[in-house]
């Protein structure tokens, strides 16, 4: 383990992948800073790039650069302008607007900073001492337990992730109707082409996350105006007193290990441990009525949280082939498109891979407290640029790298169309992201699901009588009943 | 479609159609059970700025092989910044000169694609 390690550090320390973890981190940074324009759909964008990029080392390191800068630019924004610049800093907003109305921006940002760090380190070396483990165990993985896994996901995603669980279970079925269109993965049937000679490959992984999270993300964007109101005073004192230290060190800690445990959940993410980790705080504080009046816990907590799930939700990526959120879907398209096979054989196939993506975490985790501490100011002057410029660049961006792919127009199409489906579920409140999981598992799912079934010949008992699956599907099963009994109970309460 | 014991091409596909006809009806009843009023899709006019960006995005799609990338790239960005959202003139123009050489740096210069230069073939 240390061995990989220690060569992972070697590759990661070459000039290529150090300025291309540079390259990421700061991409990371800015959508994470600007409101509108999250980790996915910025993954997505550079999708197209990763083709051209050389070795898949470089390429991915870039892209989980950008996953977790992101989560550090995020709280900028929401401490800033009150505007959550990233999904995962929702609930910086609260506490870390009040701190800045009190003139207490520069700690505010300071604590986040540094909490985002210690808890991304502490995530990264969690990364590295479950992953290897975890790969071996997955190899016992049949189709079977490999069903009940994506299963699990899919589900706990939606239960999890969006608003209404009924939505988000109808975005996952239509992101697996969508997986199924082109030739059939057994028997080679061309399904659901419509005659469309260019379908017969599937629906494009990239031209369909470019329309939904680029496209569809502009389109909603340009019914509002976006302006932003900045706190314009100097900000001061970003090295957090011994008194504010005192106070949050805990809530950091807290954060790193509810971030780190949610992260590895299939369908946890960073934006639900955010959302756990303030709650833990409120409940555990000897002054819950300080929240929302300028908590520092209520800003080191969630940020901390976010970034420990972010370099957590690597691990289902890397050991089980299953990833568990939209921006890490996104780079498991990534790797499939260097023809890197993520799973549990990418460790001991692919260590360079593996291991040059770990340690360039540690030294990206280096590279962002640096940006973020000392630089936050000049992030910050970002915000002056209007989205009225930002938008038509991102959408030509959009046009020009689906173009590039494959070098014909039918591709700009298909992500306009795309981009107008994902506009209109935005609207009706339907969260694209389930249906982009869907689409990645969808393959997995459906293989798993028939070769089980032939395996068994017919008999889905074969889900429940294999100890490791049996154990996913009771989970499954108690997880939709618990679902259903908080359902009715919320009923009965409301009436 | 084949059957349970030897599940074909259509098999998956017909049990997520009728799990989305379970849940659209789901959906549709617990909506109208509850009665909510609807409010308006659009409200005031807001329709009119993503329906001008599809707009351009399609003109983007139809004249981008025969007048070639650049120009078309350019024209997109003029319009967009001064239809849809009203920028200063001469932001727009350094704007837009500044996106198409860059864009044409990263892609055409740095990553070798090759899009499509219309009649300005040289």
């Amino acid at each position: 383990m240390f061995q990989g390690l220690a060569n992972g550090f070697g590759i990661a320390f070459s000039l290529t992948n150090l300025t291309f973890a540079l390259i990421g981190v700061l991409l990371g940074t800015i959508v994470g800073i600007l409101p509108g324009l999250g980790p996915a759909a910025t993954i997505s964008l550079l999708l197209p790039l990763s083709f051209k990029i050389g070795s898949p080392v470089t390429s991915i390191i870039m892209m989980a650069g950008i996953f977790y800068g992101a989560m550090y630019g995020g709280s900028t924004t929401s401490i800033l302008v009150n505007i959550p610049g990233e999904a995962a800093s929702v609930v910086t907003c609260i506490d870390g607007y009040q701190m800045a109305l009190k003139g207490r921006a520069g700690p505010a940002l300071g604590i986040a900073a540094i909490g985002s760090f210690i808890a991304g380190t502490i995530g990264v070396i969690g990364l590295t001492f479950v992953a290897p483990p975890l790969a071996e165990f997955a190899l016992k993985f049949g189709p079977p337990e490999y069903f009940a896994l994506t299963l699990l996901g899919l589900l706990m995603a939606t239960l999890l992730g969006g608003s209404s669980v009924v939505k988000g279970l109808i975005m996952v079925v239509l992101g697996l109707l969508l997986g199924s269109v082109g030739l059939d993965p057994i028997s080679g049937a061309i399904r659901f082409t419509w005659g469309f000679f260019m379908l017969q490959e599937g629906v494009d992984f990239v031209t369909l996350a470019m329309g939904m999270f680029g496209i569809g993300e502009i389109l909603i964007n340009l019914e509002k105006e976006l302006t932003t109101e900045l706190v314009t005073r100097k900000i001061t004192h970003l090295w957090p007193t011994l008194k504010d230290w005192a106070e949050s060190k805990w809530a950091i800690l807290r954060g790193s290990f509810i971030g780190f445990f949610v992260g590895i959940l299939p369908g946890g993410g960073a934006v639900i441990s955010s959302l756990v980790s303030y709650a833990v705080e409120k409940k555990v504080s000897k002054h819950p009525e300080e929240f929302g009046k300028g908590a520092i816990q209520g800003v080191a907590g969630p940020e901390s949280a976010n970034n420990a799930a972010a370099s957590a939700s690597f691990i289902p990526l890397l050991t089980l082939g299953i990833p568990g959120n939209a921006a890490i879907a996104m780079i498991f398209a990534a790797l499939l498109i260097q023809g890197v096979q993520p799973g549990p054989f990418l460790i001991t196939e692919h260590p360079d891979v593996f291991w040059g993506v770990v340690a360039s975490m540690y030294i990206g985790n280096v590279m962002l407290l640096i940006l973020n501490l000392p630089m936050v100011g000049v992030w910050v002057q970002l915000l002056r640029v209007p989205y009225a410029i930002l938008a038509p660049i991102i959408v030509l961006f959009c046009c020009i790298g689906v173009y590039s792919i494959r070098n014909t127009v039918f591709d700009i199409w298909v992500m306009g169309i795309f981009g107008v489906i994902g506009y209109f579920f935005r609207k009706v409140d339907m969260e694209p992201g389930p249906l982009i999981l869907a689409f990645v598992l969808g393959p997995i799912l459906e293989r798993s699901l028939r070769q089980a079934l032939l395996i068994s010949a017919g008999s889905p008992f074969i889900f429940f009588s294999r100890p490791i699956s049996g154990a996913m599907m009771g989970f499954l099963i108690l997880f939709i009943f618990i679902q259903i009994v908080r359902t009715v109970r919320g009923k009965r309460i409301r009436d | 479609m084949g059957r349970l014991k030897h599940p074909g091409p259509g098999f998956l596909p017909f049990g997520l159609a009728i799990v989305l006809i379970i849940l659209s009806l789901f959906l549709i009843f617990s909506k109208w059970k509850k009665g909510i009023a609807s409010t308006p899709f659009w409200p005031h006019r807001t329709w009119l700025r993503p329906l001008l960006g599809v707009a351009i995005l399609i003109f983007f799609a139809l004249v981008v092989e025969w007048v070639g990338f650049l120009i078309t790239t350019f024209i997109f960005l003029m319009i967009w910044m001064g239809v849809i959202e009203r920028v200063r003139w001469r932001t727009i123009m350094s704007i837009s000169i500044g996106t198409t050489a860059a864009l044409y740096l990263i892609f055409v210069l740095l990553l070798d694609v090759p899009l499509p230069l219309g009649f300005l073939k040289w």
